[in-house]
């Protein structure tokens, strides 16, 4: 089994006590309990974004929450994401054969689609007609390369049409007089199907999710995959807890994996907890 | 064995600060650099075997590393056993440029352990060319070599000290500068293959790998790899661009990236090389146990060379020109966050 396989029947794995519609209201709760406390500080009005990335700066180096934040301004690596997951698409689509290919007619058909009826694909069209040949090209290059390293990461021949790449993000807002967002951002959502109960049809159950992180897997990854988890919980009370989230680090050639249950749920709380204490006092000593 | 397309390697050669003569020294008389399939024909046929995925070939070079960090011969061991600089909870980034600093005190690289590089007309050209190198594996061509160069050097934030300098040279350094581009960038047009896509060019490939725990990460991102990764035949080739005059530590810098394919990949890439801009040489090494050991070796020492106090500044994290804290940590699953990049000073 080649390391690509073995990444695919991680993810494929039948879900293992996966949390329940129990787990998730009770989790709910402690987070509407304890988060408006912590940011009552915030000046009315203002509000919080808790994602992925914020929660690693947050652990990793909470000094940084007090700079300034930089304006944004679109480059390479912004767009490699985005661009990169549709090139995987459309090679899953055999639409192309290697991501290597996709990027550059997918960039242009964005162009002109943007061009033609104003709509954004993927955010980033404007910046993109905007650039020289030569700077397009490092955009082209910076999500071919992405792209290549996840879509040589994994099998991508057993998912069928179970796949789902991208998406938009979840997103739960804990109602408080000041607003916190947890946005959750994964790359890749799997259906997990089982044979239903009259053992001919299919059932969905629930979902494996996955995360694309760059680096390698640092301390605290369990709780970090659990974040995607929660968010994608909390979003909608009907859908079924995520049964995982498996995390693949393709600069390190490294996959890991957590099974959502209850623990798992609750140790992502801390962590968004731990997240908004962090960034209270760090905007709080910015302001003193 | 080093496969060379000339006959001779003088290891000596050192590029002076300063854009490199025009005409290469040292060739043998009729020599002409190869290019084109030939070129491809080189790179891919190293006339040994391939290795084989082997996790025991894995196990050995970490525990090469790792032992040897374990027993204290390093220094700056930290109370539960891992190298760590004190009072730095970070993990201390290894990169290949850290590595030769540190391995050669005495070099002309300096003893500044934080990587900050000033910038130097040979290091400008150095990254120009791997800039457009990017552009020619991905789209083919090159339209005007310095403009389209700067234009990619502008969207990397890695480079905005080195882009800074260059929009500050006089006249003449830059005139000097952007002829030497043009030549080399035309040199690239007409010997470059073009990769066949199902080879899965990638460029400004990142490679890290985590030891002892997490407290050292081994980082570095090569101008070009090729083959499918993670087969139980060795399939990758790593390639290195450079545009000054060859030196002994490219060869050491290749087989870090050598012994960081394989710790994180099932087997090693069954080639290195470095391509000379400047000439056209090619130096294709296949890639053996003895040399994944040595590499190994050579950093265990580097490390140790990093960490043992010399009256320098050691700091942990990346060795980086310009942090970008926070788009470092944003980095990972966003594209409106994104990872501004690997901490290696691209040289020439």
């Amino acid at each position: 089994m080649t390391q690509a396989q073995e990444l695919t029947a991680e993810i494929l794995a039948p879900p293992v006590a996966p949390a329940g519609p129990s787990d998730r209201q009770a989790i709910r709760q402690r987070l509407l309990d304890e988060v408006p406390a912590l940011v009552e500080d915030l000046a009315v009005g203002d509000q919080m974004v808790v994602t992925l990335p914020l929660l690693r700066q947050a652990d990793r180096d909470p000094e940084s929450l007090a700079a300034p934040e930089e304006p944004f301004a679109w480059k390479p690596v912004f767009v490699r994401r985005s661009l990169g997951l549709a090139a995987i698409d459309a090679c899953l689509q055999h639409r192309f054969s290697t991501p290597g290919e996709a990027v550059g007619p997918i960039a242009d058909q964005a162009v002109v689609e943007w061009s033609r009826t104003g709509w954004r694909t993927f955010h980033w069209e404007p910046w993109m007609v905007g650039l020289s040949a030569a700077a397009r090209s490092a955009a082209l290059a910076e999500a071919a390369t992405w792209a290549t390293a996840l879509w040589s990461s994994i099998d991508w021949r057993p998912f069928g049409r179970s796949i789902r790449l991208g998406g938009p993000d979840d997103q739960w807002v804990c109602p408080a007089a000041r607003t916190v967002r947890l946005k959750g951002r994964c790359e890749a959502r799997v259906a997990l199907v089982t044979a239903g109960g009259d053992g001919i049809s299919d059932q969905t159950q629930s979902t494996t999710l996955v995360s694309v992180a760059s680096g390698i897997p640092a301390s605290g990854w369990e709780a970090e995959l659990g974040f995607l988890a929660l968010v994608a919980s909390l979003r909608s009370p009907t859908r079924p807890v995520p049964a995982r989230v498996v995390g693949v680090w393709p600069d390190a050639g490294e996959h890991r994996s957590v099974d959502v249950t209850a623990a798992t749920l609750a140790a992502a709380g801390d962590r968004v907890i731990a997240c908004i204490t962090a960034v209270m006092e760090a905007r709080l000593t910015t302001v003193s | 064995m080093v496969v060379t397309d000339v006959e001779r390697e003088d290891p000596k050669l050192r590029l002076a600060d300063r854009v490199p003569a025009a005409s290469p020294p040292n060739l043998a008389p009729g020599w002409t650099p190869l290019a084109g399939d030939a070129l491809l024909d080189r790179l891919r046929v190293t006339g040994r075997p391939r290795p084989l995925a082997d996790p025991e070939r894995v196990a050995r070079l970490r525990e090469t590393i790792e032992a040897g960090l374990g027993d204290g011969s390093v220094g700056c061991v930290g109370g539960d056993g891992r190298p760590r600089v004190p009072g730095s909870p970070k993990p201390l980034v290894i990169t290949k440029d850290r590595l030769t600093r540190a391995l050669d005190r005495e070099s002309r690289l300096g003893a500044d352990l934080s990587g900050a590089q000033p910038p130097t007309l040979p290091m400008a050209g150095g990254a120009l060319i791997d800039a457009l190198f990017r552009q020619l594996v991905t789209t083919g061509s090159i339209g005007d070599p310095m403009r389209d160069a700067m234009d990619a050097l502008v969207l990397d934030d890695r480079q905005g000290d080195l882009v800074a300098w260059i929009d500050n040279l006089s006249v003449t350094e830059r005139g000097a500068l952007t002829a030497e581009v043009d030549r080399q960038s035309i040199d690239l047009v007409n010997r470059w293959p073009s990769l066949d896509p199902s080879w899965l060019p990638r460029t400004q490939v990142p490679m890290r790998v985590g030891l002892a725990g997490g407290s050292i990460e081994l980082s570095g991102r090569v101008d070009l790899a090729i083959g499918r990764p993670g087969l139980a035949v060795a399939s990758v080739a790593i390639v290195e661009v450079k545009s000054g005059a060859r030196r002994l530590e490219h060869r050491m810098d290749l087989h870090f990236y050598a012994l960081l394919e394989t710790l994180r990949s099932p087997a090693p890439p069954f080639a290195v090389a470095t391509y000379y801009t400047r000439t056209g040489e090619l130096d294709v090494e296949p890639v053996s146990d003895d040399l994944l050991a040595s590499a190994a070796r050579r950093t265990l020492a580097g490390i140790g060379a990093v960490c043992r106090p010399t009256g320098e500044t050691v700091v942990s994290g990346p060795a980086s020109r310009r942090p970008g804290k926070r788009n470092r940590i944003a980095a990972d699953d966003s594209d409106r966050k994104g990872l501004v990049g690997n901490t290696v000073g691209r040289g020439q």
